[in-house]
């Protein structure tokens, strides 16, 4: 029954707590300028969106995906190609957006009714491989994408009466943040939903969700299309703050690595897990960590005269200590799910 | 050059490589194999190994490897080896201590907790690898640029065998990976076969609670896997330095991606499968940079890679896995 | 089984805590003063700031610390100060742990920081022309000055070089913000193929790293090349993280080649290349241009496998052959920093001078320094006499020095061959 009443609530309360404490962080600006959260806020929002597309495949279907980074750069380019005034499309932000998702939801369909049929880490080098094909064909096929160039300049959301600009970085801000909304309703509808359920038997069980009538199949393949779609859309979300799609390359395998531990630390199969993730993930990686070198460069501490003085040179290990230690004392992630098995 | 010519030659950069990328995808393998966890940090304990035969050499100095001699007329040879042992003894022991630091608390937690930790460690390690660039010796450019690729002396002689005259080209270095890889996969195959410590590998692949059940200590079996898996990665890694005679901080991502590519391949598990499978990602590469366009070979690897599993789903030599009920 | 009421009461908070959340983000949309943080500081600030993007974070690590070893000794001359007021300095990367390399969101991010910091005048930046096209729309659109010490694309000022939107996209307020001290790569590519040709070379091969720089760099060395008569024997665009390059270099060889041109830098693995090169028994000679010319690319070629056989363009000349108040810098910092300057070092310097000479400009005359004095007084850099001789700032924003310099490697270190002017 508890599906049924969730019908109504537009929110979990959790879900709620992390939209609410996102949407109060431009105050956290207010109060202490020198951080200037609200330029990283969007990279987080982002990254969200990323890593809900990738936990609907990883986290409620069970599938190993190493490879969403090629769905966001897809997202990306399609959303450059259909807006930018280079191209005859131009369709504008908005439905730049939707459509970037429909081209995502198709790639993951193209990727996915081949593929799905192989057993959990055979997908994985498969999603993975897809990664390298997509990045190194969106840089060679220089016609049509324009390389290592990127596509630029690239629409800021428009609202009717409400400008949006790198000058106006809150408000735009509460635009992505209101995206994310919509896709955590999305997804918490999803979630709820008999395709979620059957995405959860498939998971659990294979076998057994196809004796209950399930098609497994069908349901991977769905999970796979929306995961990527989601993926696209953040892509989209991502070349639109740039005002350009940037170089193929920055949607590398880091990137799907990245989202890969947003999902498996802030708490895999929960969307306020996941969105927590993001907050602690890109806020280490963008945030905490520039902060930290900064500050010890500003106090005097820490020279450019020996790699081991220089703070910059210890990002690479702090960051990995930290999920090593996460994962040591939070297995299951921030916030679990409760509903994840032990694989 | 001809174009049998031509052939020849990438069929030669093809085995070579791939010999080396089939080393590193052993240790993939056979920690999956037993563990079922992708070990994301291998290709960075490969990494380690390069600056640690980098750092063997720098103490070394140039007499030990210019000046033939000092040990005889295989004084090369003899080099080579105590390198290989030293980089494989080290690897291996890091493999262990990484082992029982991060994964083996770990054993019960889901598998992608597992994954996550592994990534965590690669970034560690790579951050070890870029202060060790930046250890004040000479062959490390004396520290200035630790980030930098350091460039890696030429241990064996690097004429061509086939004589100045001949288009084709074969050194030294490529007849001694074979001189080198070969035996260790023989070994490693004997080990796995004979001993009882590898019939407990094979038992505890197959069901570790089984095995477990049997009287097998199960953790000095993963301990040892991890044990070996490393050594085969520092073998591999003096086999890269000596080959590619450049090390850098990053080289184990690539080196990294080709091994886990080629354990898929040649079906993840498989050790004899990890062996043609890096064989096989070496020959493609060599073949797509002559025949096709060094821009799309990446794209050729992975194509061919989707494909074969498409229609082997296990892999090429992976047996195939009844669904379990 | 749920009660009906808790139904309703989970709906209704839920309901409420949405409209608390709408009117958060009405709140900005209002038009909230906090919302615009670029409204530069009217009056004198108290203190000037002045920041440089810099991918500091991996493999680009070496120039990069030279570079912001320049910038802190142009500010270290003037003792840090305009008149009373203090000039601070900060480093920021522009590259994250995660990615080991320039991130375009920790770009974007700099650039957003830069503008919401009312104390920053000018932004030292970029280090990759790929990480400009992302920083530069926004702080041109801010109207804060920005100097790169390193960027070469010839598209981010110039057009004719890439889309025909470049480089209007990059200034959206239609003045010009964006400066450079290095020359751009059309002037290096076509010295590169000039020198080709002065070499002997009738066949060549040119590759690239398929990045904004090495692909633009040796688009224009293409070009030229034909157009001076040589024959291009293939192109292609290299994989930056392979192992080796042996088998491209045997088909190079198939196709007779008697020249290599590299569009790419040290950490694209131009080290490698020179090596397999050698390894693969290609005699030919291998032309790259600046974006190697760094102790790194000896460090990780090998000296022998350079030795007069690789040959490296280089904007301006090598900071031992400086003269004037370039050879002051030089001995300066070899003082300081105990150990030689990459190539880009005095270029990061030349960048901060020519911002802080703006600045004893602007107080000289009695003005007060904003964004957009600065701003102005930079652009009208004019026979401005600094470490790189006398030179000024174009109609584009780019140095109107020319000068480039030939270089090869003789027993490990660089060895200055041909200055072209």
């Amino acid at each position: 029954m508890a599906a049924a009443t969730s019908r109504f609530s537009l929110f979990s309360k959790g879900q709620l707590v992390v939209l609410g404490l996102l949407a109060s962080t431009p105050l956290i600006d207010v109060a202490m300028p020198t951080l200037r959260l609200s330029a990283p806020m969007r990279t987080v929002v982002t990254s969200a969106i990323i890593a809900l597309g990738l936990n609907i495949v990883v986290g409620w279907t069970g599938l190993l995906n190493l490879g969403i980074a090629a769905f966001a750069a897809l997202g990306a380019y399609a959303f450059g190609i259909l807006t930018c005034e280079i191209y005859p499309f131009q369709v504008g932000f908005w439905w730049g957006v939707l459509l970037a998702g429909a081209v995502g939801a198709f790639a993951g369909w193209l990727l996915g009714a081949p593929t799905l049929r192989l057993r959990g880490d055979y997908l994985a080098i498969v999603t993975l491989g897809f990664g390298e094909i997509v990045q190194d064909g969106l840089k060679n096929l220089e016609a049509i994408t324009k390389g290592t160039q990127g596509i630029n300049p690239l629409p800021a959301p428009s609202l009717p009466g409400i400008e949006f600009s790198s000058e106006t970085p809150v408000r735009w801000f509460y635009a992505y943040l209101a995206i994310l909304a919509v896709v955590v309703f999305l997804c918490r509808n999803l979630e709820f939903s008999r395709l979620g359920r059957q995405w959860f038997a498939v998971r659990e069980d294979e076998l057994a969700a196809r004796c209950m009538g399930i098609q497994p199949d069908k349901a991977k393949l769905k999970a796979f299309a929306i995961g990527a779609a989601l993926a696209a859309v953040g892509g989209a979300l991502i070349a639109s703050q740039l005002s350009s799609t940037g170089e193929p390359a920055n949607y590398d395998f880091q990137m799907s690595i990245l989202a890969l531990c947003i999902v498996i630390v802030g708490g895999i199969g929960s969307i306020t897990g996941v969105m927590v993730g993001a907050i602690v993930m890109v806020g280490l990686n963008n945030v905490v960590l520039p902060i930290a070198t900064q500050s010890l460069q500003n106090a005097g501490i820490g020279s450019t005269q020996n790699v081991l003085t220089s703070p910059d040179n210890y990002k690479f290990l702090l960051f990995g200590l930290a999920l090593v230690l996460m994962m040591r004392y939070r297995p299951d992630g921030i916030i679990h799910s409760g509903k994840a098995v032990r694989k | 050059m001809t174009n049998t010519e031509v052939f020849l030659q990438q069929l030669i950069y093809g085995l070579s490589n791939g010999m080396i990328i089939a080393l590193v995808a052993l240790g993939y393998t056979m920690v999956y194999g037993i563990v079922e966890l992708i070990n994301f940090a291998h290709g960075d304990v490969f990494t380690l190994g390069g600056f640690l035969t980098l750092t063997i050499v720098g103490v070394l100095g140039a007499a030990a490897i210019i000046e033939p001699g000092a040990l005889g007329e295989s004084s090369h040879w003899l080099l080579l080896l105590g390198l290989v042992i030293a980089a494989g003894v080290f690897c291996g022991g890091l493999n262990l201590a990484i082992n029982r630091i991060v994964y083996k608390p770990l054993r019960s937690a889901p598998k992608l907790t597992q994954l996550v930790a592994a990534i965590g460690v690669s970034f560690i390690l790579v951050n070890i690898a870029l202060f060790w660039g930046g250890a004040p010796m000479k062959v490390f450019g004396g520290g200035n640029a630790a980030a930098a690729s350091k460039d890696f002396p030429e241990i064996l002689e690097g004429s061509n065998l086939l004589g100045d005259s001949s288009n084709v080209v074969l050194r030294l270095e490529d007849i001694a990976i074979f001189a080198v890889t070969i035996p260790l996969m023989i070994g490693l195959t004997l080990f796995v076969k004979k001993t009882r410590l590898g019939r407990g590998m094979r038992a505890t692949a197959q069901n570790p609670i089984a095995a477990k059940l049997m009287g097998i200590d199960t953790d000095r079996v993963i301990a040892a896997t991890f044990l070996i898996g490393g050594f085969l990665g520092g073998a591999a890694s003096v086999m890269w330095s000596v080959y590619n005679n450049t090390i850098s901080f990053q080289m184990g991502f690539r080196a990294g991606m080709d091994a886990f590519t080629a354990a898929v391949l040649g079906g993840i598990g498989s050790l004899p499968g990890a062996m043609v499978g890096g064989v096989l990602i070496g020959l493609i590469r060599a073949m797509s940079d002559q025949y096709i366009e060094t821009r799309w070979t990446n794209v050729v690897v992975f194509g061919v890679l989707i494909l074969i599993l498409i229609f082997r789903p296990s892999g090429l030599l992976g047996l195939k896995q009844r669904e379990k009920v | 089984m749920m009660m009906n009421s808790m139904k309703t009461a989970n709906f209704r908070s839920a309901i409420s805590a949405f409209a608390f959340l709408t009117s958060f983000a009405l709140l900005p949309l209002a038009g909230c003063g906090s919302d615009k943080p670029t409204a530069p500081a009217a009056t004198a600030a108290d203190s000037i700031k002045i920041v440089s993007s810099l991918p500091r974070t991996g493999s680009a690590n070496a120039q990069t610390t030279s570079m912001v070893n320049g910038i802190k000794m142009a500010i270290a001359e003037t003792n840090g100060k305009i008149g009373d007021t203090t000039i601070s300095y900060e480093d920021w990367d522009d590259a994250s742990a995660q990615k080991g390399n320039w991130d375009p969101t920790v770009e974007a991010q700099n650039a957003d920081k830069a503008i919401a910091d009312e104390a920053v005048m000018a932004y030292v930046g970029t280090y990759n022309s790929g990480a400009a096209k992302i920083s530069m729309p926004k702080l041109n659109a801010a109207g804060m000055v920005m100097v790169s010490p390193a960027n070469t694309a010839p598209n981010l000022t110039k057009a004719g070089f890439g889309e025909p939107n470049e480089p209007a996209v990059y200034r959206p307020s239609g003045k010009i913000n964006y400066f450079r001290v290095v020359p751009t790569d059309d002037v290096q590519g076509a010295v590169a193929a000039d020198y080709a040709k002065e070499l002997g070379a009738t066949k060549v091969f040119v590759l690239d790293d398929r990045e904004v720089y090495g692909k633009g760099v040796s688009g224009v060395f293409q070009k030229h090349a034909k157009e001076i008569g040589l024959e291009i024997v293939g192109t292609d665009g290299i994989d930056t993280k392979a192992s080796n390059y042996k088998s491209l270099i045997t088909k190079i060889k198939q196709t007779g080649a008697d020249l290599v041109y590299f569009g790419g830098t040290t950490q694209t693995n131009a080290g490698q290349i020179a090596k397999d090169m050698v390894a693969g028994g290609l005699k030919a000679k291998l032309i790259v241009p600046d974006g190697c010319y760094e102790k790194a690319f000896i460090e990780a070629a090998g000296a022998e496998a350079l030795e007069d056989r690789c040959f490296i363009t280089f904007g301006g000349v090598a900071a031992k052959s400086l003269t004037g108040k370039g050879r002051d810098f030089y001995l300066a910092y070899l003082k300081t920093y105990t150990s030689e300057p990459e190539g880009y070092a005095v270029y990061g310097y030349e960048a901060a001078k020519v911002v802080i000479s703006a600045m004893q400009r602007i107080h000289a005359a009695g003005g007060t320094i904003t964004r957009a004095s600065v701003l102005a007084e930079v652009g009208k850099t004019k026979d401005y006499t600094g470490a790189l001789g006398t030179w000024s700032f174009d109609a584009n924003g780019d140095t109107t020095n020319r000068t480039m310099s030939v270089n090869t490697v003789r027993n490990g270190e660089f060895v200055m061959v041909k200055v072209v002017n």
